[in-house]
């Protein structure tokens, strides 16, 4: 007999199709529930509104590094074009009215650091990259990528309550529904 | 996403017509706008005395093209939305439609540039082709190198036969693709026939309107200089006709929204997607547009520096200053935002926005040649070569609102012909439950 104690992670609830899945989604985000999260093989369209779920503000970020990264590449070939060593070719003057000189750089600069802030600021805000995650604890929950729709309740959520919960996922058409517990 | 899921019950089963009592009045008023200003451009073009006809030349040719420039990007957006097989723009293809049906009414509009007593003042090179005495050919070879190497293109009978082709076989195009369209709306048994037939034609049709864009701006802008070239003339004037056509949809359509029609069939997310189209052909605009002005600037040739020469001398430059910032760095900036695009009164405040920065464009392709060609080919009657003739822009003003008044006009006219959506299309309930 196992005496370790295990953390409850939340309920996992099955659903038998895209829709039946939206169509839940939609009663959870009524009552107020902030931690849970659907799962699914592919994305399924307009279940970001089905969750309640707002807009993220990654493209705030990707604006930000795109603007340093012009910034960069301005300071970059100013100071070495203008101010260190001004390359003459065919008497074309170097100063700041030539700056269209520079635009591929300003271009090439401002898309790397767009994209780069991309790829890490959407890393960093779904919380990537993680070596376990809860629900693969779940038997059932392997089929996600396969041809399973699950919604998922963490017990972190203020509205969490072992019996109502369960009866709530019941009660939207949930089947198979499972209490995870990670180690 | 739309209020509910859009089913057949909403599609109008025998189309959505626009009521003719809502725009017979704006029509009737454009129809007589557009008549009174062709007897005064006809006037003005033939009759006038020559220090006038030689200015308002210019001005035709400003107002005709930028006019062809909107029906030509209807055009582009039909042969697309067919050829990549698109769903969401189904509920919006009969607009595309019908701002491209306004083609072959807006070439008409050329039939004067046909002139030689027009082209006199526009086109230098035909002066020196028309002059030539004996053999042509041979005249150019001594008279004038470079024209004698262009002599394969420049010459005046495959001119004619280049415009009339590019009048013709695009308007042959859009008819054929309109005519097919509108055919389904009454046909009880629809089906997709015409839907793939539509897609095969629009594939090889393409390369037709990629010809057609590129070389009417050959043929009319290009050829105000006949020194001057670029090889990316064409893909610019595309980038500003595609983009300002689709301005033009945006306020049809958000027009014909608030109207109350396309109902049902039309949400945010479709002007969502017509607001990133916007966004990407500001964005293409700009990149053409600059790497036209970067490679001369960088090649630095006489012959082609010129073009920015002319439009750096003077107020000029300002004008050119604004287009950058105008053009594309306001729009640009302004598009990046999501709500932006799907709000349509937001978009079409934008979209006639762009629409303005389109005329100051086709404005600054066209007119600040006037003062130095007109004194260029005769000094006798225009005096010295000058940076602009003032009095002049009023011209440019009256062929504006004429041509202007036309384009209205049958556009007006050809959204009262038909059902405003392909209400009988396989995929219109596709295209109204579309999300992004």
């Amino acid at each position: 007999m196992s005496t370790t104690r295990k953390r409850v992670y939340g309920y996992l609830a099955e659903f038998e199709s895209a829709t039946a899945l939206y169509a839940a989604a939609e009663k959870i985000r009524d009552h107020g529930f902030t931690c849970w999260d659907c799962y699914s093989a592919y994305p399924i369209h307009g279940l970001d509104t089905a969750m309640g779920l707002k807009r993220s503000i990654l493209p705030w970020f990707v604006f930000c590094g795109g603007l340093t990264g012009m910034a960069t590449a301005f300071t970059l070939a100013y100071t070495t074009q203008v101010v260190i060593y001004p390359t003459v070719v065919q008497a074309k003057p170097a100063n700041l009215f030539t700056l269209p000189a520079f635009f591929p750089i300003l271009f090439e600069l401002t898309v790397l650091f767009s994209g780069l802030t991309v790829l890490f600021g959407l890393l960093a805000l779904i919380r990537l990259p993680r070596l376990n995650h809860p629900l693969f604890e779940s038997h059932q929950f392997h089929r996600v990528t396969d041809d399973g729709f699950f919604i998922a309740i963490e017990a972190m959520d203020p509205q969490f309550n072992r019996e109502q919960t369960r009866d709530l996922l019941a009660q939207i058409g949930g089947s198979s529904i499972e209490l995870v517990e990670e180690d | 996403m739309a209020q509910h899921h859009v089913t057949s019950a909403d599609i109008a089963l025998h189309g959505d017509h626009l009521q003719s009592a809502t725009v017979s009045k704006a029509k009737s008023i454009a129809m007589r706008v557009a008549a009174v200003g062709i007897v005064i451009s006809m006037y003005l073009l033939f009759f006038a005395p020559e220090k006038i006809r030689g200015c308002y030349a210019y001005s035709w040719l400003f107002a005709f093209y930028f006019f062809l420039s909107l029906s030509i990007g209807g055009c582009f957006w039909t042969l697309l939305h067919n050829v990549t097989n698109s769903g969401w723009g189904t509920s919006v293809r009969r607009t595309f439609e019908n701002l491209g049906s306004t083609y072959p009414w807006m070439f008409l509009f050329a039939l004067p540039l046909l002139c030689p007593n027009v082209q006199q003042y526009l086109y230098e090179w035909m002066n020196l082709q028309r002059a030539a005495t004996g053999n042509v050919q041979e005249f150019l070879q001594h008279q004038n190198s470079l024209l004698d190497h262009k002599y394969g293109f420049m010459n005046l009978p495959f001119w004619y036969a280049r415009v009339i082709f590019w009048g013709f076989s695009l308007s042959l195009v859009i008819i054929g693709l309109r005519r097919l369209s509108v055919a389904q709306d009454t046909d009880p048994l629809p089906g997709t026939a015409r839907l793939l037939k539509a897609r095969f034609h629009s594939t090889y049709t393409l390369i037709l309107f990629a010809l057609t864009v590129t070389f009417t701006g050959y043929d009319f802008l290009l050829g105000m200089d006949y020194k001057w070239f670029s090889t990316m003339w064409g893909v610019y004037l595309f980038g500003g006709s595609a983009l300002n056509s689709m301005a033009v949809i945006i306020l049809v359509c958000a027009w014909l929204k608030s109207l109350g029609h396309l109902k049902h069939v039309t949400s945010d997310e479709h002007f969502h997607i017509m607001g990133k189209l916007l966004l990407a052909f500001t964005i293409f605009w700009a990149y053409i547009s600059f790497s036209q002005a970067f490679l001369i600037w960088y090649a630095n040739i006489t012959e082609e520096t010129s073009y920015f020469l002319i439009r750096n001398t003077g107020h000029w430059n300002t004008a050119m200053i604004t287009l950058i910032i105008g053009h594309f760095v306001v729009p640009f900036v302004i598009l990046l935002q999501a709500w932006m695009k799907r709000s349509s009164k937001a978009l079409s405040i934008l979209a006639g926005y762009m629409l303005c920065m389109h005329v100051l464009d086709h404005y600054l392709i066209t007119i600040p040649v006037r003062g130095i060609s007109l004194g260029n080919i005769k000094p006798d009657v225009f005096g010295d070569i000058q940076t602009s003739i003032p009095w002049a822009f009023w011209g440019d003003v009256l062929a504006f609102v004429t041509v202007g008044a036309a384009f209205l006009f049958f556009l007006l006219r050809a959204l009262g012909q038909h059902s405003l959506y392909p209400n009988r299309d396989p995929r219109i309930l596709e295209s109204s439950n579309f999300s992004n």
